[in-house]
């Protein structure tokens, strides 16, 4: 797994606060860390189970970058919120560990480790970079400037809404670092 | 479904994405083969796999099977894996950052029968499959087919031609470049021989306006030559006694003579090129806004909604601004730049080979560094661009929200945040100001250092110890040519800056031009004049972005003069419902019908002055009232716009403003309170008399007491019309002939108000009980 989901994990073990169904405003959600549980079965979905009821759910960060391992949204499918995860520290082993595999793909985006070029085109910035997911290119409105994250980093949406990071500017080699520098506080 | 490859698209992306353009047709056949013959109908890229990595897996639909074949890295044969649509037992889509995972499911606690991950950039195309097994599973079939053995007839066909599902994986890939950028695949070049193509109905004033920057640069040419004509044969002889005094004054006195009348003539060359160029761009620049203006007019809704406000403007105003100054002096000063260069050239080695080689020599390398400064450059005002959009985001954010800054007491922190990046933006300019104040004078040095080495090439041999003997006339001709490469080096080194302002704002000017409207009138439309009234939708499917279903399969029919109340939550669809009826949008599956004519085959011009729309947020044009309520029909005299008015309610409060009618209402009317508006724009209904009438949350937006006196205008307006209304206080709707709630892109629901609420349970009941409690709540 790539190196954001590794921070991740490590942020996951810094958070301890509980985990909450959502029944309400925050202050009143009933603790119940023990009362949901979370299961891949197998239909392949993620299952969750909180006291009589039990449904496919899928994951929704509510902070996916300034607290990704903290508040989960679990949506059922008619994108209801069926209960917020407020931290996976609370979760039983076997729970945390299906959560976790749905969270690796709700949070995967493509990771940036070179770029091969950035044109400046009519509207569109086309991009050609290698991700530790493969070679990709892609285009970028050019009125939409890479962000600079919370956490580090910088994070590139393209014109389909893909995002690719840069988890860390100054570790890309000399070509890569002088093409992202216009886009690089 | 999309019904054929837009000719751009294919190129689009070969040139901007790296996956394929369509499905390979060997595996396509292979696939139909296991499939028993039966056709590829839809197909989609998972472009991730199981570990994340960039993979190709494809997911077909076929009538009866989907499969998903899994091509390997190496040269490995796909592994194809089919599975029975009868299986199937539903679909799962979770949405991710950048990964979505389907999940396809089989029939209850049975293992899922596939698992298919991909970027959004796949998620249009996977889109209409899933969509298509949901409507499966919910017994619509929409893409039925016979199994008639169409898959052998299909893969026939030539190798280069579409197949089944190439149109919709086409779109769904190349859509968002296309609509980020219409142009994408068109290439310089022809950019700028089409916009010089608009120079071509002024040919006479453009040859006579280059004729003219000939002249003036041929007049540069002659001083300095008549110069060092004057020092050799007039001046140095007549002081070294050899040529009469008398003599020498009278050819003196021509050669100046002659000076005199090649810088009147100069600068009435450039007199009548300045002019003619000049009101010659700003002739083309017209033509461009005029053709710009129609066509926008003529485009539909979508690209409005796609396109930022400002950015269409801009290209009406800006960008035509800067193309008129292109044509006016750019073409002129850069192909003159060029002759001048090549003239003073010619001019430098006639006169004097050597020095000539001296000067002209380093100029293209001068023009190499310019150019090289001029890259440079651009990378550090991409830079300084960022931090300027981020000033100017809090300038938008801050400017239209400012009664939410004061009310939070936020104006220290938005002053803050305003400094530092206001700080951020100076210090980049800085440094690009940094980079030309240093760099120019070093180029100015350059060409010094060029004029200080024919210097001390030129002294021996004027001083007679070098040869070959120097004349201090030429020397001077020499001297004052070389004056003259400052300019034009100039301008050649910055030609690439000039010719990329000019393409990338006729680039803007051509994207909107050759964006082509969605919604296209038949060559011979059907014209109902007058229409009854009647509207009927069949089996409607409609999404805005190709992405989402927002109406999913609708049928109804509505008879002349009904009054048809559309109720539910928010983003079900009702608003989308109307929108289909006036065709600002053409659906994507089924028909939209007005008295059994499809909306499709009307006139469209003809068909929407028969149709009335009150919308939540009236929009009033800066103008008159009059003008206002007016406006679809400019040809109605003061009394029909006074009964219209009454009829609206909106007389009375119209009078008591001092301009009365001609009281001007303001950019979108905002000199109105919110009820005055809305009544502004019933009475503008009114006017135009329309058959079919749509009011949508007409009253949501003001005051009890006004809601009454808006709800007494549209009771006279619905009269004997056709009227669909969207309404969340269902009490506005109480007159209404017939409810359907409108829930996900279906009605869930539908009858008076009574027969609803009969229903125990019913959505209908449910908002209805909510209503009466929070009104008595109240």
């Amino acid at each position: 797994m790539n190196s954001r989901n590794e921070k991740q994990r490590v942020a996951v073990m810094r958070h301890t606060r509980d985990l909450m169904p959502s029944t309400g405003f925050g202050s009143a959600r009933p603790k119940a860390s023990s009362a949901l549980t979370l299961e891949r079965r197998v239909d392949g979905q993620l299952w969750a189970s909180q006291r009589d009821k039990q449904l496919p759910v899928w994951v929704s960060r509510c902070f996916p970058w300034s607290e990704p391992s903290r508040f989960i949204s679990l949506r059922d499918t008619e994108d209801e919120e069926f209960a917020l995860v407020r931290d996976l520290e609370h979760l039983s082993p076997g729970s945390r560990a299906a959560l976790e595999i749905s969270l690796a793909e709700a949070g995967f985006v493509l990771e940036i480790i070179g770029v091969e070029s950035c044109e400046e085109e009519v509207e569109i910035r086309t991009w050609v970079v290698r991700t530790r997911q493969g070679r990709r290119s892609f285009q970028t409105r050019r009125d939409e400037w890479p962000r600079d994250m919370p956490g580090g980093g910088l994070l590139i949406s393209d014109v389909s809404g893909d995002l690719f990071y840069v988890p860390d500017t100054e570790s890309l080699d000399s070509k890569s670092r002088s093409l992202l520098w216009a886009f690089v506080d | 479904m999309t019904a054929e490859i837009r000719s751009s698209d294919q190129h689009i992306i070969e040139r901007y994405t790296d996956q394929p353009g369509r499905m390979p047709l060997d595996l396509r056949r292979r696939i139909e083969q296991r499939c028993g013959g039966h056709p590829v109908q839809l197909y989609a890229l998972a472009d991730l796999d199981a570990a994340m990595n960039l993979s190709l897996t494809w997911l077909t639909l076929g009538p009866r099977q989907i499969a998903v074949a899994s091509q390997p890295a190496g040269l490995g044969r796909s592994e194809i894996r089919i599975i029975e649509r009868e299986r199937i037992g539903g679909v799962r889509e979770a949405p991710g950052l950048s990964c979505n995972v389907l999940t396809i499911l089989g029939k209850p606690g049975e293992p899922a029968l596939a698992v298919v991950r991909y970027t959004h950039r796949q998620r249009r195309a996977m889109e209409n499959i899933v969509f298509l097994l949901e409507e499966q599973i919910e017994g619509r079939d929409v893409l039925a087919d016979s199994g008639d053995g169409s898959a052998s007839r299909d893969s026939r066909r030539d190798s280069s031609a579409d197949r089944l599902g190439d149109p919709e994986y086409v779109e769904g890939l190349a859509g968002p470049i296309r609509q980020a950028q219409a142009m994408v695949a068109k290439n310089e070049l022809a950019v700028l021989w089409r916009l010089l193509a608009y120079l071509v109905p002024y040919r006479r004033q453009l040859t006579i306006g280059m004729s003219a920057a000939a002249v003036i640069t041929l007049c540069s040419l002659i001083p300095p030559y008549l110069a060092g004509f004057l020092i050799d044969d007039v001046v140095e002889p007549s002081q070294s006694g050899l040529l009469p005094v008398d003599e020498a004054a009278r050819t003196a006195w021509l050669a100046v003579g002659a000076i005199a009348s090649v810088y009147v003539l100069r600068q009435f060359a450039a007199w009548i090129r300045l002019r003619l160029m000049a009101v010659l761009g700003e002739w083309v620049a017209r033509d461009l806004r005029t053709d710009l203006y129609e066509h926008m007019q003529k485009l539909s809704l979508s690209f409005y909604s796609r396109k930022k406000t400002g950015s269409l403007i801009t290209r009406v105003s800006s960008d035509t601004d800067r193309l008129w100054e292109f044509l006016a002096f750019g073409v002129v000063d850069v192909s003159l730049s060029l002759v001048m260069l090549i003239g003073l050239a010619c001019v430098l080695l006639t006169l004097d080979w050597r020095l000539g080689l001296l000067m002209t020599l380093p100029v293209p390398l001068l023009c190499w560094f310019i150019y090289l400064h001029g890259e440079k450059l651009n990378r550090l005002f991409l830079r300084a661009w960022r931090k300027w959009s981020s000033v100017t985001d809090v300038l938008g954010d801050t400017i239209p929200g400012m009664h939410v800054v004061k009310a939070f007491s936020q104006e220290d922190r938005e002053i803050d945040r305003f400094n530092l990046r206001n700080r951020d933006v100076t210090s980049e300019f800085n440094r690009i100001h940094t980079m030309w104040t240093t760099f120019w004078p070093l180029l100015m040095m350059a060409i010094h250092a060029m004029t200080v080495g024919v210097w001390a090439f030129a002294l021996p041999r004027l001083l007679g110890t070098g040869e070959p003997a120097l004349s201090a006339g030429t020397f001077v001709s020499f001297l004052l040519y070389t004056t003259m490469f400052v300019a034009p080096i100039e301008i050649i080194g910055q030609v690439a800056r000039i010719l990329n302002r000019a393409t990338t704002s006729a680039h803007r000017v051509f994207e909107v031009l050759d964006t082509e409207p969605e919604i296209v009138e038949k060559s011979t439309p059907t014209r109902l004049s007058p229409i009854q009234g009647r509207v009927s939708f069949e089996n409607v499917t409609f999404g805005y972005d190709g992405l989402r279903q927002i109406i999913r399969g609708i049928d109804f029919d509505v008879a002349p003069g009904e009054m048809i109340g559309l109720v539910g939550p928010s983003g079900g669809g009702k608003s989308t419902i109307t929108n289909l009826i006036a065709r600002f949008y053409d659906v994507t599956g089924g028909s939209v019908k007005i008295d059994g004519v499809d909306v499709r085959d009307l006139d469209t011009g003809e068909f929407r002055c028969q149709l009335g729309m009150v919308l939540q947020d009236p929009y009033l044009f800066h103008g008159t009232i009059l003008d206002n309520i007016r406006y679809g029909r400019p040809d109605a005299d003061v009394e029909q716009v006074i009964d219209a008015s009454e009829a609206a309610n909106a007389h009375d409060f119209v009078c008591q403003l001092e301009h009365g009618y001609d009281t001007i209402v303001g950019e979108r009317g905002h000199t109105l309170s919110g009820g005055e508006r809305q009544r502004i724009s019933i009475a503008r209904a009114v006017l135009g008399n329309p058959r079919i009438l749509i009011l949508d949350e007409a009253t949501s937006s003001v005051d009890t007491e006004t809601e009454r006196n808006i709800q007494e205008a549209l009771e006279r307006l619905v009269a004997g019309r056709t009227v669909l209304a969207i309404a969340h206080r269902l009490s506005t709707l109480r007159r209404a002939s017939r409810l359907f709630v409108i829930e996900k892109g279906r009605i869930s629901e539908q009858g008076t108000h009574s027969e609803l609420l009969e229903h125990e349970g019913s959505t209908y009941r449910r908002l209805y009980e909510m209503q009466r409690e929070l009104a008595h709540a109240v």
